[in-house]
């Protein structure tokens, strides 16, 4: 009796589910007609709204992935990304990937086409073709958007290839990572701006007796420490005419270059000297400007908008900013090249990748990019409506630095493949600096390194 | 008809198959190309080039031995860092220790944990300015023990390798309690009567009659050993400079760089090296089983 009770009891409770179900699908396509005529009834509205609001009703409920290294994509695109989710009623995923391990992450994604919807590159004139090798495979053309014109001239080397338009690159065009320092401090010891490396290594040794690290550099994050040797570029090229030249045809190479091998050994020697930091090889960035404004740190490399940042940390000091003078370097860090976004090819919204393009460069948008990154005094675009904060600092140094030591530009823009071995270089670095390799050794591993990626991008010069 | 045969022999024709496509023939697909100049610009242009790439590994001056080496080192100390502590600890937890459940799931808990969380969170605690360890190091006044964990090249192995064994150590305690479990407690019991202490008992009952754990765990051991990368790749990434670099490390790099060749040929060597250690522990392990 009682199985016979639970059976009608299941029974029963089946049926009523069907019909449950039945009653949600067949009240379905009535609430579906609703909102259909409702939108239709909103559609016939007076002047139909605008092009955004079409987009917002083609999009709606798509993702849009997004890969890019840490640092290259910081809060500032937060109001952006909401901003672009809020308008065209997307989500969009950011996958933010340390800066040690994106190019080899990168590269897996292309190569087994499992990239997300936008990918970026550390792009310059040459990038292109040896880090995405294929663009026609890997990128969206983007030839024909109107955004084009929003890039300067000279940053479009670095989003075009063969006459077509692939990236875009929206960076600041500060004199890049140059020296920033404590001129309140530097004024205390009675020192000045170094501008040779006697002057470097003389300060460094008076601050460290204070018991301030003189120069910081964040060793652990993968890519700082070579910039001390590619963003003075310029004093290679001067000490040999003809070097960029020669290093992109292939008849001349890192090994054995005389000035190289200075600028490698005295870094190495105000390693040892622990100027750098005590464990300045497992040091991140994480607390840069924290440590400027409370004194422990008196130089580091960086932006010039860095100086804003270290305000913000509540530093009463003043803060300046000089070349990179190790080499005696007297010649600024040109870099017409950046961090820039490119589409995937084989994404499955093309549409919304162009859109968000777009997106980003409305003026709104470039300002937002701007003003939310204290980093920043400027974002090189051709938009006069945006309003770009230059410091006083940065028009000092340009000012008092001639025409003619701006015309070189950093060594990893200008010659080929040399931006493509970034993390590997950093590595040797680090190797050298451990006693574990020599410095003709790591300036052999680059040659080795952009000669691999010549093979790969199938350049004559190295075949 | 045979009624051994439960069932019919066609039964194995979709897991043949399903193996062969998944895993036989990309393995010697991956050989094959490792004979190969395929990069990533090749275009389905691949030219053989007998054992270029095997020769690029051995004559490099980017000291791609130091990898193979550091491989090897890692798997052997791994091990033994790990099979050791691993095993008095399940002999103590088989034993009628109050709460050992709690404490066999408390040990087993990192092996199951993600190796990019374990990699933040000992990233950070291992820190040298702000990292935990220091800091407590500091605090109970034993700060002459501070170390460079991850930056120091005389240290920087200890660190990984004590990761990986805290991280380890309870999946391998588990298979030993597994093996404790299946020894019969007469035989101890008799041991004891005749007196013999802990250390006999170990050396003439557990260990002969544990041969099948101790197998199954250096089986396991030696092959993650060999293909370590993970732990690698989050704490140090093959650094400081090169220090940490292990086969696979260097196989990721190639492959992202797209010199696909080269990426295999250093597969193919860890295969071949997998292979033999494998056979060669099994072999020497299954004759010093002891049959209950």
């Amino acid at each position: 009796m009682k199985r016979k009770m639970i059976s009608a009891i299941l029974c029963c409770s089946m049926v009523a589910g069907m019909l449950a179900g039945c009653g949600s699908s067949s009240s379905a396509p009535a609430e579906s007609a609703a909102a259909e005529t409702s939108t239709e009834a909103e559609s016939e509205a007076p002047a139909a709204d605008d092009d955004a609001a079409e987009a917002t009703q083609d999009f709606s409920g798509e993702e849009l992935s997004i890969i890019v290294s840490q640092d290259w994509m910081n809060d500032c695109w937060d109001d952006v990304i909401a901003n672009f989710e809020d308008t065209y009623d997307v989500t969009v995923d950011l996958q933010t990937i340390p800066a040690d391990q994106y190019d080899d992450t990168l590269q897996t994604k292309l190569t087994t086409d499992s990239c997300t919807d936008i990918f970026w590159i550390q792009s310059n004139p040459f990038a292109i073709s040896s880090v995405i090798v294929d663009p026609e495979k890997y990128c969206i053309d983007m030839t024909g958007e109107a955004w084009q014109s929003v890039i300067p001239e000279a940053r479009l080397s670095s989003c075009m290839y063969n006459d077509k338009l692939y990236g875009l690159q929206l960076w600041t065009n500060s004199p890049e990572y140059v020296l920033v320092y404590n001129k309140t401090l530097f004024g205390e010891l009675g020192l000045e701006a170094p501008s040779t490396y006697a002057e470097l290594k003389a300060a460094c040794e008076k601050i460290s007796a204070e018991g301030i690290t003189p120069w910081f550099i964040a060793g652990s994050e993968g890519w700082v420490q070579a910039l001390a040797f590619f963003q003075i570029g310029g004093v290679y090229e001067e000490a040999q005419p003809g070097l960029y030249e020669a290093l992109n045809n292939n008849t001349a190479t890192f090994a054995d270059n005389e000035k190289m091998l200075e600028v490698l050994n005295q870094f190495k020697e105000l390693s040892d000297a622990g100027y750098f930091g005590e464990d300045w090889i497992g040091a991140t960035n994480a607390n840069l400007d924290n440590d400027f404004a409370e004194r422990k740190i008196a130089m580091a490399m960086a932006n010039p908008g860095e100086i804003s940042a270290i305000e913000e940390a509540g530093a009463t000091d003043e803060f300046g900013i000089c070349l990179i003078p190790l080499g005696d370097n007297d010649t600024y860090p040109t870099n017409p090249a950046g961090p820039t976004m490119f589409g995937y090819a084989g994404t499955e919204h093309p549409e919304l990748v162009k859109e968000f393009f777009r997106f980003c460069t409305t003026t709104e948008s470039l300002q937002s990019i701007l003003d939310s990154r204290p980093a920043w005094t400027n974002i090189a675009v051709n938009d006069e409506n945006v309003e770009q904060h230059w410091l006083p600092q940065e028009e000092e140094l340009v000012s008092s630095i001639d025409e003619s030591k701006m015309q070189t530009p950093v060594l990893q823009t200008g010659t080929k493949y040399t931006n493509d071995s970034w993390g590997k270089f950093c590595e040797d670095m680090i190797a050298f600096c451990q006693g574990t390799m020599e410095a003709n050794d790591v300036l052999k591993n680059m040659d080795s390194n952009r000669a691999e990626s010549a093979k790969v991008a199938g350049d004559a010069n190295w075949n | 008809m045979n009624k051994k045969k439960v069932y019919p022999y066609w039964f194995l024709i979709i897991p043949l198959v399903l193996y062969g496509v998944f895993f036989l023939l990309p393995s010697i697909l991956g050989v094959f190309y490792s004979f190969t100049d395929w990069n990533a610009r090749s275009m389905g242009q691949v030219n053989f080039v007998g054992l270029k790439n095997y020769i690029e590994i051995f004559t490099s001056d980017k000291n791609y031995l130091s990898g193979i080496g550091h491989t090897l080192m890692f798997t052997i100390v791994s091990n033994i860092v790990k099979l050791i502590p691993a095993l008095f600890l399940a002999i103590m937890l088989q034993e009628g220790l109050k709460g050992k459940n709690f404490y066999r799931t408390i040990l087993y808990l990192p092996s199951i944990l993600p190796f990019v969380i374990i990699g933040i969170t000992f990233k950070s605690v291992l820190n040298y300015d702000n990292g935990l360890l220091n800091n407590f190091l500091d605090m109970i006044h034993l700060g002459f023990l501070k170390q460079k964990w991850l930056s120091d090249l005389n240290i920087v192995w200890g660190s990984v390798i004590g990761v990986d064994a805290w991280r380890g150590i309870g999946y391998v305690m588990t298979i030993f309690i597994a093996g404790l479990g299946a020894i019969p407690k007469t035989y101890y019991e008799a041991a004891q009567i005749d007196g013999a202490n802990f250390w006999q008992r170990l050396k003439s009952i557990t260990l002969p009659m544990l041969t099948g754990s101790i197998m199954i765990n250096l089986v396991f051991g030696i092959t993650y050993g060999l293909k370590v990368f993970d732990i690698i790749y989050v704490l140090t990434n093959g650094g400081p400079g090169h220090a940490t670099e292990v086969m696979t490390t260097y196989s990721y790099q190639m492959y992202a760089d797209g010199a696909y060749g080269m990426s295999t040929a250093f597969n193919t060597l860890l295969l071949v090296l997998t292979a033999i250690a494998g056979i060669f522990v099994v072999r020497n392990m299954s004759k010093k089983e002891v049959q209950q």
